[in-house]
């Protein structure tokens, strides 16, 4: 018979969830733009369990993750959203042995041995620079939407140095930038160098171990990508499902621990 | 039973001013010592009580008139109690010269709280050779005379002598009470930290009546349960916030290297016939700390070492925010740790935090990075 876990990663801003048929097929994914304290993760299990075709009964085990994980009362477990990108990654990339996530509020580099087990990790605990959040607020004031920061970078020659570090500051820098006149895609661009610079450093203070990939949210946005990818000098393995790895990982938590309850049960 | 013994250092933990008021209703003298090491045997030889000023939870207004934002909330806090008054009867402030910001508090405290006299204690940098030894007992000599004035009271090397003898006794039923928790994973974090805490307050002859008791208990009690085992590291760990979570998780400080904690209580006096001699010979002994000049860092190797000792599943670095020797120290022990195999992760902390949820998560992942090896 088959396994079915399901994992739900509950972020700042948005709620993901993934159902794993025995731990390997992705048989469906939700996400929705509403995080931790919203009816939003509320509605991932349902919605996971609708497109699936599956009921509540036939879900083995469920892991719940991420940043609203404690107030999530549906699941078998709860794991931080470290070891679940960890586990997230190695899933998509085995060779991978350093993991980038770059979320809404914080950024967190692993770094994993060749089973996937996560060996050490950074965490970002003091501002905002190097986050999603940055990349919002430099959004809100170009008048785009995040998902357009892409397609302005890349139509970018150049880049404009974003110097201050601070969220507050680079806003009031940007905004003056946009007084002069400033080129949109060059100050795009210069803001996803911006971002990729405090990450990069706190990845490069784990020790960057190839090969690298890229997780969460803002993995989605290739102008961060690749900026990145110039900071660390390397490539950056890059899944579709990159919003949806902390999610997986969880699942995949829930498959390993339905199976060993089995076999302990059995 | 335990559980009576624990409420007593609890109470003395978390209530120190009401402690003060005790000691001073009987008539006593306090005279507070600031970290890291003090001559603290010679107030108690005075017949003073030695109470520990390693700063407090509390919100920082006042001392921000003498100091930058980015300097270690110990000394921050020590200042705002001071200006405060929480202080209030307390015959002076000692404070050793050992790192930088310990420097400025003592200079600023002589502006901010002028009714507390503040008295120096200045060790030599290089602590070991003859020289240093000679540098070290002037400087007593100085807190002497400082507190002889402060406080009318006088020293005497016989009185010295009975001083270091109950500081010996306390050390080693410190040593020894960390030893038997490390067997005991049903004691909690937060209660292995009120032993700790309330021996900075607490006289050391009370202190270590409480401790007897409590280790006669623990060793007639069955140890229960079992959870992961991790070494500390840093200058403070008392943050309750911190150690829920430690419980939460199911950790277990089998070890320490926290300054406020096992760290002041390694080293012995050794007999002999000058009691001020041989307290100025165990500081010179001391090592494997980061506010002591330590140029080949055995700090680092003997951290591994006792982790490796006590098998220790992981080592957990608590960093005090702005706290240079800490800061420097850190690169080395992560690469030693992580060369030895050992998981290591660093939570920053500082006196005002009260919000752990980035902590909450660090440690939960280094707690599942540790299960998962
Ligand atoms: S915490 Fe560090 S900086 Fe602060 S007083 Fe102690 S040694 Fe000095």
């Amino acid at each position: 018979m088959s396994c079915y876990t399901m994992g739900i990663d509950i972020g700042s801003t948005t709620s993901k969830g993934v159902i794993l048929k025995d731990g390997s097929e992705v048989v469906s994914t939700y996400l929705i733009h509403a995080g931790t304290g919203t009816k939003g993760p509320g509605t991932v299990r349902e919605e996971l369990l609708k497109s699936s075709g599956l009921t509540n009964e036939e879900i083995a085990y469920t892991v719940v993750t991420g940043y609203g994980r404690k107030t999530y009362e549906e699941a078998d477990a709860q794991l931080s959203e470290l070891s679940c990108h960890a586990k997230g990654s190695h899933f998509l990339f085995p060779e991978v042995r350093t993991v980038i996530d770059i979320g809404g509020q914080d950024a967190k580099v692993m770094k994993l041995d060749e089973e996937g087990r996560m060996t050490g990790f950074l965490m970002n605990d003091k501002c905002a620079a190097g986050t999603g959040r940055f990349l919002e607020v430099m959004a809100n004031i170009l008048q785009l939407d995040v998902s357009q920061l892409e397609e302005e970078a890349a139509r970018a020659e150049e880049a404009l140095k974003i110097s201050s570090t601070c969220t507050v500051f680079a806003e009031s820098e940007v905004i003056s930038q946009l007084a002069n006149g400033a080129d949109i895609p060059a100050l795009v661009k210069g803001i996803c160098r911006s971002v990729a610079s405090r990450v990069g450093a706190l990845a490069k203070r784990t020790g960057i171990e190839e090969k690298v990939c890229m997780s969460g949210g803002v993995a989605i946005n290739g102008g961060v990508r690749e900026a990145l990818a110039e900071e660390l000098g390397t490539e950056i393995e890059y899944s579709p499902l990159a919003q949806l790895t902390g999610a997986l990982g969880a699942a995949i938590h829930a498959y390993e621990r339905a199976t060993a309850k089995e076999r302990k049960d059995g | 039973m335990l559980d009576d013994i624990l409420k007593k250092f609890q109470e003395a933990a978390e209530h120190p001013e009401a402690l003060k008021e005790r000691y001073l209703a009987e008539g006593k003298q306090i005279v507070l010592v600031a970290p890291v090491y003090t001559p603290e045997e010679i107030v108690h030889s005075m017949g003073l009580v030695p109470m520990g000023a390693w700063g407090g939870d509390l919100q920082l207004n006042q001392s921000k008139r003498y100091f930058p934002a980015f300097i270690c909330s110990i000394v921050q806090s020590i200042l705002e109690l001071g200006m405060k008054g929480a202080y209030e009867g307390v015959s002076a402030l000692i404070v050793p010269s050992l790192c930088d910001s310990l420097k400025v508090l003592g200079e600023n405290w002589k502006y901010a709280v002028p009714s507390i006299p503040f008295i120096p204690m200045t060790y030599p940098q290089n602590r070991k050779p003859e020289y240093a030894l000679e540098y070290t007992l002037h400087s007593y000599e100085r807190v002497i005379a400082d507190l002889q004035k402060a406080t009318g009271k006088v020293f005497s090397e016989k009185l010295l002598r009975v001083s270091l003898e109950i500081y010996n006794e306390h050390n080693a039923l410190m040593r020894e009470t960390v030893k038997e928790l490390a067997a005991h994973p049903e004691i909690s974090a937060q209660q292995r930290s009120w032993i700790f805490k309330s021996a900075t307050f607490l006289r050391k002859e009370e202190h270590s009546a409480l401790l007897k008791q409590f280790l006669k208990e623990l060793k007639e009690q069955k140890a229960e349960g079992k959870k992961l085992r991790i070494v500390t590291t840093g200058i403070l760990a008392d943050a309750p916030s911190l150690l829920q979570i430690l419980d939460e998780n199911g950790l277990q400080i089998v070890a320490d290297d926290i300054a406020a904690e096992s760290r002041q209580y390694k080293t012995d006096i050794e007999a002999g016939n000058d009691g001020l001699v041989a307290l100025a010979k165990k500081h010179a002994s001391r090592d494997n700390c980061s506010v002591l000049y330590d140029p080949l860092k055995r700090r680092v190797e003997t951290l591994v070492e006792t982790a490796k000792a006590v098998e220790a599943d992981g080592v957990l670095m608590i960093l005090t925010k702005f706290c240079d020797p800490e800061e420097f120290d850190y690169p080395l022990i992560r690469n030693a740790c992580k060369a030895a195999g050992l998981p290591i992760v660093e939570v920053e902390v500082d006196r005002q935090m009260e919000n752990y949820e980035q902590a909450a998560t660090i440690i939960e992942s280094f707690k599942e990075m540790m299960e998962s090896k």
